[in-house]
């Protein structure tokens, strides 16, 4: 469980994140949404230990993060960022093989989990290729199979942290990878995950967070958060709300 | 009985006269330093020598010889193919393992001085002969040199005028020309032959054109290492065509010597380069003695 | 794409070669020996008792000329190619070398101190005398990267790409005043750090040998505990930071390798280029990135490469001898642009 209380975070003199509340339990998928520069980035990298907040502790199991040790915090907690550069040529499943650096779990079982996060990644057929031979969207999906990976399989209440996962991604793509995150918060992880697809928050997100000038605007379901009014408000956005016709989640239609 | 005394007679005498074969081959020497070479040559060594470093030019059939490569950066077994018994350089010769590693191995490392004085040549003169066995001549060498440089001295203070200012430029096919400062083979030169070296800087610099123009040389003393004779002097005005201006150009007063004569120390082909600048610096002059001239 | 080469099958290869280089260079220079001269020379001084006869000059060259110069090669070689792995995890560029963060230039600085103003420094008590040009070498070495790493600090952290920057600036630096002492430099001074700048192996001895195998015993023993954080470190820094690993840490100990071991490669046997930059590189398009495999496979090729360019330098002039650094960046920069016009198409 993480946990982080009236968080506030400071830079350059200004206030990015304010007063932010909010919990990540096993079992839930919490999606934050909100403009360009809302402080959702910064968010999350306080949620990590990345950046240090300026106010309010960030509790893991009620210990706060910087007093973690690095190893146990990595089992515990993986974060995968917006973009990552690895100019070195290698292997897909030795790049998502480093998602078990934390752990010291054996060779055999460390191979046996490499398989399953990329399996569950859609990228098992890209075995054996050299990642820097990958599109943009095919290395997405490999470093979502080594944050997977380095929490599989989320059984104990592992943490995941995700940055727009699908920005890279086709449609398709965009559902296989949200549905591997949802499948890891339904054995027991907790999630968060940053979205600039309304509708994708939507359809996976147990809770959602809308976030404008560093400041939580609506926190709740998608039926609480996903609101005309809110959305006009926050993203200055003219939109239908309807239900989905098959599904009833929120359906987010622009006018 | 008779037989066997014989037989080793024999024997003992084929042995022997094979000694005496072998014995006539000459110390094989390795040379590193460029004014020892010169030296050694000029004592009747030069059969001896079996190599030489890259400071030694002088004279031509030198470097013929193998290279044993520059002075400091000698190789310990390079120099062992040779099968030298002595070395002989300066005390500038390194590095320090490698001489180490050659005494080791048995060659005789002779360490002389490197200083541009004349009591340092005279005791690597003496040193020179003792080795050759030819001490009369080493110090015969010796008596003539000091004796040919205090003439030229006292044929060019006798005039008791104004030593002429000059300036000593060394230049590559005429650019970039670097003067002669104090502490440098050509400020001894200039100065042996009754010049005054109007730069007193220490070692060799470049001057700027406007600067050398500005110390207006009355003789301008040229050498260049890609170039020779008439050439380097005409490439060095083409060069840098402000020098046009100064008394030395003017007056057709610039004088060649060889680049060579320049590095290695006190060499024994500077009393003659010292007695063609006096004579350049005073053209007036009494012309030499007969008894120098004797001993050419 | 073309399979990487097993681990096993490339450690053999590469034990060979290096066996061989070693081998090789007790064997061969500019005074012919005969193979068995040499091979008894070789278990005599290993205390193998052998018939002695004859041995005097074999034991000679072997023991107290090949010897130490070999085993020169071999430290100077393998810290260069570690160390150039070190910079190029450090800098998380396939391409960095291991100059980047002044190492070299400050003790090419350290060096021309020594060579043209060692005589009015004169400080140091008689003993270490002889060793003015390496210590002063290694200080400088050290001083600057020293610099260069607290410029890069900031907040409690290590910008790296600051680094390279101050990097950049602190070399230029040091080329200046390093072009200053040439100025004031008189010829002798002035061909004794050309030859310094060129790198040699030449004048190898056992009592200049031990602290340079000391610091390498140290690299060779420590980076490749590092394996797997490296790797990590490749992905990004924050990467590695979520994935458990010390960033700072690690960093830190990454730029004190580089420093201590191309210091005191540096100051053994003056600026030898391109091994740090080629060899790691070499070893990657063989057997992929994996640091667990590059390190040790680069320490193995970069001291058999140094050997057999030391080769080719004692033998190709005899009997004078080309500096060594010739040698490497003859052979490194086309191969370099080789790579580069290759990763291009």
């Amino acid at each position: 469980m993480l946990i982080a209380n009236d968080l506030g975070i400071m830079r350059d003199g200004k206030q990015v994140v304010v007063n932010i509340d909010l919990a990540l339990a096993p079992g839930q998928m919490l999606g934050v949404l909100g403009p360009n520069g809302a402080g959702k980035s910064t968010l999350m990298a306080a949620l990590c230990g990345e950046l240090a907040p300026t106010h309010g502790p960030v509790l893991l199991d009620d210990i706060p993060l910087n007093q973690w040790c690095g190893p146990e915090r990595a089992r515990r907690l993986a974060v995968l960022p917006q973009s990552s550069t690895l100019s070195f040529a290698f292997k897909v499943e030795e790049v998502v093989a480093m998602g078990r650096l934390p752990h010291d779990s054996g060779q055999q079982r460390d191979d046996e989990i490499t398989q399953h996060a990329l399996k569950a990644a859609d990228a098992l057929h890209l075995l054996g290729r050299s990642y820097l031979t990958l599109s943009g969207g095919e290395r997405q999906r490999v470093h979502l199979a080594r944050v997977l990976a380095q929490v599989w399989p989320g059984e104990d209440g592992q943490i995941l942290l995700l940055d727009e996962p699908t920005s890279a991604l086709d449609p398709l793509h965009q559902h296989t990878t949200l549905l591997a995150v949802r499948a890891f918060a339904d054995r027991g992880g907790a999630v968060m995950v940053i979205l600039h697809d309304l509708n994708l928050a939507a359809r996976y997100c147990d809770r959602l967070l809308l976030l404008d000038q560093g400041r939580a605007h609506l926190s709740g379901t998608p039926q609480q958060v996903l609101t005309p009014e809110a959305l006009k408000s926050v993203f200055g956005l003219d939109v239908l709300v309807q239900p989905h016709p098959e599904r009833g989640h929120p359906l987010v239609i622009a006018r | 009985m008779r037989f066997t005394s014989q037989l080793i007679a024999i024997v003992a005498g084929l042995f022997i006269t094979h000694l005496a074969a072998a014995s006539p081959e000459p110390q094989r020497w390795v040379s590193a330093g460029g004014a020892l070479t010169e030296w050694i040559v000029a004592l009747g060594g030069h059969s001896r020598l079996v190599g030489v470093d890259s400071t030694s030019q002088h004279p031509p059939s030198v470097k013929l010889l193998p290279g044993i490569g520059y002075q400091r950066q000698l190789s310990a077994e390079g120099i062992l193919t040779l099968r030298p018994k002595i070395l002989i350089g300066t005390e500038e010769m390194g590095p320090p393992p490698v001489i180490q590693q050659l005494r080791t191995a048995g060659v005789q490392v002779e360490v002389m001085s490197a200083s541009a004085e004349l009591p340092a040549l005279r005791a690597n003169l003496e040193r020179l002969g003792a080795l050759l066995g030819k001490d009369g001549e080493a110090r015969q060498l010796s008596d003539q040199y000091m004796q040919r440089l205090a003439t030229e001295h006292q044929r060019v203070t006798q005039l008791k005028r104004a030593a002429p200012g000059v300036l000593l430029l060394v230049s590559h096919a005429g650019s970039a020309p670097m003067v002669a400062g104090a502490g440098t083979v050509g400020d001894w030169l200039i100065t042996q032959a009754g010049g005054l070296n109007l730069a007193t800087h220490d070692g060799y610099k470049v001057f700027s054109i406007e600067a050398m123009s500005g110390l207006n040389p009355e003789v301008l003393v040229v050498s260049d290492r890609a170039q020779n004779g008439v050439q380097a002097r005409d490439a060095l005005l083409r060069e840098n065509p402000l020098l046009g201006a100064t008394r030395a150009v003017r007056d057709n007063r610039v004088v060649e010597i060889d680049p060579t004569l320049l590095v290695g120390g006190l060499g024994p082909r500077l009393p003659d380069a010292v007695r063609s600048l006096a004579d350049a610096f005073y053209p007036d002059a009494a012309p030499l003695s007969a008894r120098v001239s004797n001993a050419q | 794409m073309k399979p990487d080469l097993a681990p096993k099958t490339l450690f053999i290869a590469l034990g060979l070669a290096w066996l061989l280089a070693i081998w090789l260079s007790l064997a061969l220079g500019p005074v012919s020996l005969p193979m068995m001269d040499t091979l008894r020379a070789v278990l005599h001084l290993v205390g193998v008792p052998v018939a002695e006869d004859d041995l005097q000059q074999a034991e000679l060259i072997v023991g107290q000329i090949r010897l130490p110069r070999t085993l020169l090669g071999l430290a100077v070689g393998a810290v260069l190619a570690l160390s150039g792995v070190a910079m190029q995890g450090l800098f998380r560029n396939p391409l960095a070398d291991p100059g980047l963060v002044g190492v070299s230039s400050g003790a090419a600085l350290g060096a021309a101190v020594a060579i043209v103003a060692g005589a009015s420094l004169g400080g140091l008590p008689e003993p270490f005398q002889p060793y003015l040009l390496s210590i002063c070498a290694f200080a400088g070495g050290l001083g600057v990267t020293a610099i260069v790493y607290r410029l890069g600090r900031r907040d409690g952290r290590t910008s790296v790409s600051t680094m390279l920057l101050a990097g950049v600036a602190m070399t230029a630096l040091a080329g200046s005043i390093i072009g200053l002492f040439t100025y004031l430099a008189n010829d002798a001074s002035l061909r004794t750090l050309t030859f310094w700048n060129l790198g040699t192996l030449n004048g190898a001895s056992y009592a200049r040998l031990w602290p340079l195998l000391l610091v390498c015993a140290a690299v060779i023993i420590w980076l490749p505990r590092r394996a797997t954080a490296l790797n990590a470190l490749l992905l990004g820094e924050s990467e590695a930071r979520h994935l458990g690993i010390e960033v700072e840490r690690l960093k830190r100990e990454l730029i004190l390798c580089i420093a201590l071991g191309v210091g005191a490669a540096v100051a053994a046997a003056g600026l030898i280029g391109f091994i740090g930059l080629i060899v790691p590189h070499l070893v990657r398009l063989l057997t992929g990135p994996d640091h667990r495999v590059v390190l040790p496979a680069s320490a193995l090729a970069g001291a058999t490469l140094l050997l057999l360019a030391d080769i080719f330098a004692r033998l190709v002039m005899a009997p004078a001898e080309l500096p060594i650094g010739i040698v490497t960046v003859f052979i490194g920069a086309p191969f370099f642009l080789f790579l580069l016009v290759r990763g291009r198409s």
